[in-house]
């Protein structure tokens, strides 16, 4: 059974028609991970000596005992953004004799294999080795080891239940920002010590097995926790049955001044938030908003003239985050009624400038909301001011063009408990690409004349992009009719 | 009104459609019927620019239809799901169309009060959104939507299958309503041939892509086609 699913899910991708544009994401991907693993591993290696220069002559596993907390936060927080939710389809099984049961398990355990699932076990591995084996022996490594392992594999259906349950609510970022405050609270500010908490179970776990032991039935409870939920909602239909229609007369009324495509601008925003896909991305955006606490007040990025290199990447992150998530999708999220489009007059080109619409919206919005940021310094509100127009501007239209190519078709209606993979990496990989072109433009000038220069070039040349809006957006208006027939066909044969 | 010349769908080898000529003339109500993969809903999407045909052209008031998009404000249609908005509720979806077409809230609210017998009020003023509804009022909704903004045209695939035997005499009527009143051209693709020899007055025939039968005689019609039906 497990084996059929895979393969079925293997024939599904290869025969999606953009098939090349996911291989490509993919090997990408891949390629990723193994660097990435790479490089823990690297500093599995290097842990011990660390450790020891912060250690003052103290016991290395004992201060490693008291940090593992901390590591297990940050486990909760990178799992929360990139781990990815199982999909199947779950409506051609459901009807056949195979049994929930196995459908779900299968489903889970596959699940399971991600290069997520290994980051502990290579980050502590050599450390466990050199030095928990010298001083306990195989079975210290093994209870010591086993239980940090337990305890992260845990974590993987933790997230699988709370992505699924969560991830579109407030409650779930709540809980994510609330982890990131208890993580910061403690370190930072002293308010209270969390390693203190943890550090005693893997200082036991050293020499007796029941921690482990223990670790291991959470480990199995936290397997059936997420199994259960996930038999008890394998039904077609939503989580919350009927939803109710929601913001049922939600129009953005600054829309309706532009037309047609404020029409569409207003039906792409009733897109968003009807789909949980879509709220997520919309969540996401809010939550992103707090990006810049972590390095405008970073003791390592302070410069004299206050702006460093990569403050540029946080603004155009505050100030983009959803234009640049959402759009990577671009046409995707009208796959299911492309045909509607097509079959009014002006439907395309309003749908596109729709998008824009709301997009420059969105990144107003943001831009707004990211003003107290001022409070760090004047440069702080230059750089969102000029890599707020330089999104609108320019990026905007470059991440439209590249996502056009082969959009790969979503069925958004569909229950959303098994066709809803979350935020996964992906989504962040295609971003990073778009992060070459203000830098691009940015470091030239900044080693001509000097930051600020650099900066007011990008925000100059945003606006520029601004002004120039009806022809840089009809080259991608153009794009999507010129191949309406082929983006049209592979929408309709996938769904 | 609509002229259709050298038209040809191939898929590598396989012609799926091959119509060296066909035109359908002003007020007219056209039929389509054939065995499942004859080429209807094909003939259909090409008709609207869904589809780009291999060869040849379509045009709709003498404009191709791959060259210009001015024809699809006087041209309704319903084909399937994709040409509905799926997370909008029925009136929303009415309310976004009455905006594009430009049309009043008075005139909105006049189409729609002749469908309210269609309708059987399972599908105005619920709030549900379009992708919860039933198959048969889904294609209710559509068909609504296909008739607004007083198109010249309408083209409907399979309108009967799907809807209960009082909506599909109720949909028959309004057809034939539309057709007396504003001397709409209706294309409608069918299987159910009883249907769709009473309310056309021209049936075509497709079989393997291709014009087979061009049937104008009411009288003969029904025996034509139940001849080559029952083969």
């Amino acid at each position: 059974m497990f084996f059929t699913l895979i393969r079925l899910q293997f024939l599904k991708s290869v025969r999606s028609t953009s098939f090349a544009k996911s291989l490509i994401t993919k090997l990408v991907m891949g390629f990723l991970a193994l660097l990435l693993l790479t490089y823990v591993l690297g500093a599995g290696f290097l842990l011990k000596r660390i450790l020891e220069q912060f250690s003052d002559g103290g016991d290395l596993i004992q201060i490693l005992n008291s940090y593992l907390i901390y590591f297990f936060l940050g486990e909760f927080m990178y799992r929360y953004f990139i781990q990815k939710l199982p999909v199947v389809d779950l409506e051609s099984l459901l009807h056949l004799p195979i049994g929930k049961k196995k459908i779900i398990h299968s489903l889970l355990v596959r699940s399971f294999f991600s290069p997520l699932s290994l980051i502990a076990l290579l980050l502590f591995l050599p450390f466990s080795l050199e030095v928990v084996g010298t001083e306990f022996g195989w079975m210290g490594i093994i209870t010591w080891l086993g239980s940090i392992l337990m305890t992260s594999w845990s974590l993987h259906w933790i997230m699988l239940w709370f992505k699924q349950r969560f991830e579109d609510s407030l409650i779930g970022l709540f809980v994510v920002f609330g982890v990131l405050v208890l993580g910061a609270g403690s370190s930072y500010l002293g308010w209270f010590n969390l390693g203190e908490l943890m550090g005693p179970v893997f200082d036991l776990a050293l020499v007796n097995p029941m921690p482990f032991l223990a670790l291991i039935g959470f480990f199995a409870g936290a397997y059936y926790f997420c199994f259960y939920y996930y038999v008890s909602n394998a039904y077609l239909e939503d989580l919350t049955e009927e939803e109710e229609v929601r913001f049922a007369n939600q129009n953005i009324g600054l829309f309706s001044r532009f037309g047609l495509p404020g029409e569409m601008a207003n039906l792409e925003w009733k897109l968003i938030i009807r789909h949980k896909k879509s709220r997520t991305y919309l969540m996401l955006a809010g939550f992103f908003l707090l990006y810049g606490l972590i390095f405008y007040k970073n003791p390592q990025y302070q410069s004299e003239t206050g702006i460093h290199w990569i403050f540029i990447f946080v603004g155009i992150f505050i100030t983009g985050i959803f234009m640049l998530q959402y759009s990577q999708l671009f046409l995707s999220w009208n796959s299911g009624n492309f045909d509607f489009f097509l079959s009014k007059r002006n439907g395309v080109s309003s749908l596109i400038r729709g998008k824009y619409l709301l997009f420059m919206g969105s990144s107003l919005v943001c831009f707004l909301l990211s003003v107290p940021y001022a409070f760090f310094g004047w440069q702080i509100l230059l750089i969102h001011i000029c890599c707020f127009f330089f999104n609108i501007g320019i990026l905007m239209h470059l991440i439209i063009y590249f996502s056009l190519w082969k959009p790969k078709p979503m069925d958004l209606n569909k229950g959303a408990m098994f066709n809803y993979e979350g935020v996964g990496a992906a989504q962040w990989l295609m971003i990073l690409p778009m992060f070459v072109f203000p830098y691009a433009i940015y470091v030239p000038f900044w080693f001509l004349f000097n930051e600020v220069i650099g900066i007011l070039v990008l925000g100059v040349l945003g606006l520029a992009g601004v002004l120039a809006f009806k022809p840089l957006s009809q080259i991608n208006i153009n794009r999507v009719l010129s191949n309406r027939y082929e983006i049209s066909s592979s929408f309709r044969q996938e769904l | 009104m609509i002229q259709i010349a050298q038209l040809k769908k191939q898929y590598k080898e396989t012609v799926v459609l091959d119509v060296p000529a066909l035109e359908i003339s002003k007020g007219e109500c056209f039929g389509l019927v054939g065995n499942n993969g004859a080429g209807k809903t094909t003939l259909f999407r090409i008709i609207l620019d869904l589809v780009r045909a291999t060869s040849g052209q379509v045009k709709i008031n003498g404009e191709d239809v791959a060259q210009t998009e001015a024809w699809k404000s006087i041209v309704g249609a319903y084909l399937d799901e994709h040409m509905l908005l799926a997370y909008l509720t029925p009136d929303e979806y009415f309310e976004t169309l009455r905006k594009i077409y430009g049309m009043s809230e008075a005139d909105l609210k006049h189409h729609l009060d002749r469908f309210t017998e269609l309708f059987n009020d399972e599908v105005l003023g619920k709030k549900k959104y379009i992708r919860d509804l039933s198959k048969g009022n889904l294609k209710k909704v559509g068909i609504a939507a296909a008739l607004m903004g007083n198109p010249e045209v309408v083209m409907l695939d399979e309108p009967f299958e799907n809807l209960d035997p009082s909506s599909q005499i109720r949909l028959k009527k309004l057809i034939l309503r539309e057709i007396e009143n504003s001397k709409v051209t209706f294309l409608i693709s069918s299987h159910d041939l009883n249907h769709v020899t009473e309310i056309c007055d021209r049936i075509v025939l497709l079989e393997k892509g291709k014009v087979i039968r061009d049937l104008r005689e009411k009288a003969e019609m029904m025996s034509e086609l139940e001849a080559y039906f029952t083969g």
